[in-house]
């Protein structure tokens, strides 16, 4: 009301890159920090991982690839939908000092998510380029299709839980327990195939196994879900992009009052 | 529109808040508080206010600690939405209810300036045609890509008036900014008041009944949410302290 149209758009843009400066900047390593976490965990499970796991057993020599791919689109993922969680608590002098709409907020969180995921992915093209591999063209729209629905579910999970987040305030410790279980619920370390059909359906119920099991799949063997698989999983992604609006819209009002 | 001349109308404005006897903010709370009947108190912050302001017109509140002011600023501010009755606004809104909304300490003078002003509602063009002018008038050019840790509080202060007068909207709410400068800060504001005076539509919530008698053209009384008196800056700051004298 107070902002005009268009500057909202700035404003967003302005609190995102805000966050990104702030998290990387003030540190003597920089941005580098961005791409170290994964990088570091992408190390260290593939150092246990390949030596467990031997390459009869995955099916294929690109294990590494397949595992820093998923590494970083999770990553994407468990960071962008905390970050989006805390986005209005962490704000909250934006809430109760002044007037800004609270999904400008929301939104700029998801979008600072969204640039350190950009940075990251830089290191995986390098370490396909080291590996000497290049996935099938259709390989890297299927790829560039999934972070868009990375992004869509992040969003939707943060537009329902930041306005919760400030009326329940455990919700994060149950988020980040909840991310740990995912972690293994998702076939990231692992390849899908290894487990007994009927728990692989179970586990492609998860929106982010769906992504991440097929990412592998296709980047490496070029092997792709059939297309009613994939009709349907956009479908319920937009659905539940669709569902987490009137859930914003029924809790944001009166945040200010909460806070 | 009919009513031209009116910056702000306040329209049977309520605002009550709920204080629950035991507030539950956690999941694990609600589930085990699922059944039980849910106890809380009312509390009656505004009751049914109504005013017109005038353009231009320099707008005082006072009143006792709870009496309402603050509710009153950002039910204006669209902070806090009210129970009932409405807010119509004509011209943007600058809301001082604190300075420097968004500083951060680890950011540069210029970032935070940038930022700040931002969320205040400027475009990056005004901020960047305002920026020598904005750092001219806090007197900071020295500083301005220190980092804000490195500025002293005072310095914070200038930095962030600055840039909130050159937000340069049509309406300003102020709460009580002036209770946190130096004399130096406070001659810099009562400047800036008597350059705008009848320009833009000052709403100045205070307890320092000097300023409110030298800048104000109407002032409120409020007392427990309601309007005790709204009239002239003499009479009304007379009300004022007669009811803190019966509280007393």
């Amino acid at each position: 009301m107070q902002l005009q149209q268009e500057n909202y758009k700035e404003l967003i843009w302005m609190l995102a890159k805000t966050d990104f400066k702030l998290r990387y900047h003030g540190s003597v390593l920089g941005y580098f920090w961005a791409v170290l976490k994964p990088l570091l965990m992408f190390t260290i499970l593939n150092f246990v991982f390949s030596s467990i796991f031997n390459p009869r057993v995955i099916g294929n020599e690109y294990y590494s690839l397949q595992l820093l791919s998923a590494i970083v689109l999770f990553n994407f993922f468990s960071e962008g939908t905390s970050a989006g969680m805390n986005s209005l608590l962490f704000k909250s002098q934006l809430i109760t000092k002044i007037y800004v709409p609270r999904w400008t907020i929301i939104l700029a969180s998801t979008i600072n998510a969204t640039l350190i995921f950009l940075m990251n992915l830089l290191v995986v093209i390098l370490f396909f380029a080291i590996k000497g591999f290049m996935p099938s063209l259709g390989a890297i729209i299927m790829f560039m299709l999934f972070s868009i629905l990375t992004y869509i579910l992040i969003l939707s999970f943060s537009l329902f839980t930041a306005p919760l987040y400030v009326k329940f305030r455990d919700l994060s410790l149950i988020w980040e327990v909840a991310i740990a279980a995912l972690f293994y619920a998702t076939p990231i370390i692992y390849p899908l195939q290894m487990l007994p059909l009927y728990i692989q359906r179970v586990l492609l119920l998860n929106p982010m196994a769906f992504i991440i099991h097929f990412t592998k799949e296709s980047l490496i063997t070029n092997h792709f879900a059939d297309f009613w698989q994939n009709i349907i999983f956009i479908a319920i992604i937009l659905i539940a992009f669709g569902l987490s609006i009137p859930s914003y819209r029924k809790f944001s009002p009166n945040l200010a009052e909460e806070i | 529109m009919e009513n031209e001349n009116f910056a702000i109308k306040i329209d049977q404005v309520s605002k009550t808040f709920r204080i629950p006897h035991e507030k539950i903010n956690t999941v694990r709370g609600a589930f085990v508080n699922i059944f039980k009947q849910k106890s809380f108190e009312e509390f009656q912050a505004l009751n049914n206010i109504s005013i017109d302001i005038k353009k231009g017109e320099f707008l005082g509140i006072i009143g006792k600690n709870g009496s309402g002011k603050s509710t009153l600023l950002k039910i204006l501010a669209s902070i806090f939405s009210p129970n009932s009755g409405e807010v119509i606004l004509d011209g943007r809104i600058s809301p001082f209810l604190e300075l420097g909304i968004g500083f951060n300490p680890e950011l540069s003078g210029r970032d935070n300036v940038y930022l700040n002003a931002t969320i205040l509602g400027m475009t990056k063009k005004e901020i960047d045609k305002n920026f020598e002018k904005i750092i001219a008038f806090s007197g900071l050019e020295k500083f301005v890509d220190q980092k804000l840790i490195r500025y002293s509080s005072g310095m914070q202060v200038r930095l962030a008036f600055s840039v909130a007068i050159f937000a340069n909207r049509e309406i300003l709410l102020m709460d009580e900014v002036l209770a946190v400068g130096d004399a130096d800060f406070q001659k810099k504001c009562y400047d800036y008041f008597e350059k705008i005076k009848g320009q833009k539509t000052v709403i100045f919530v205070s307890h320092d009944l000097d300023s409110i008698k030298k800048f104000c053209d109407r002032t409120l009384v409020l007392h427990k949410g309601n309007i005790l008196a709204l009239e002239k800056p003499s009479l009304a700051i007379d009300t004022y302290l007669k009811i803190l004298k019966e509280s007393k």
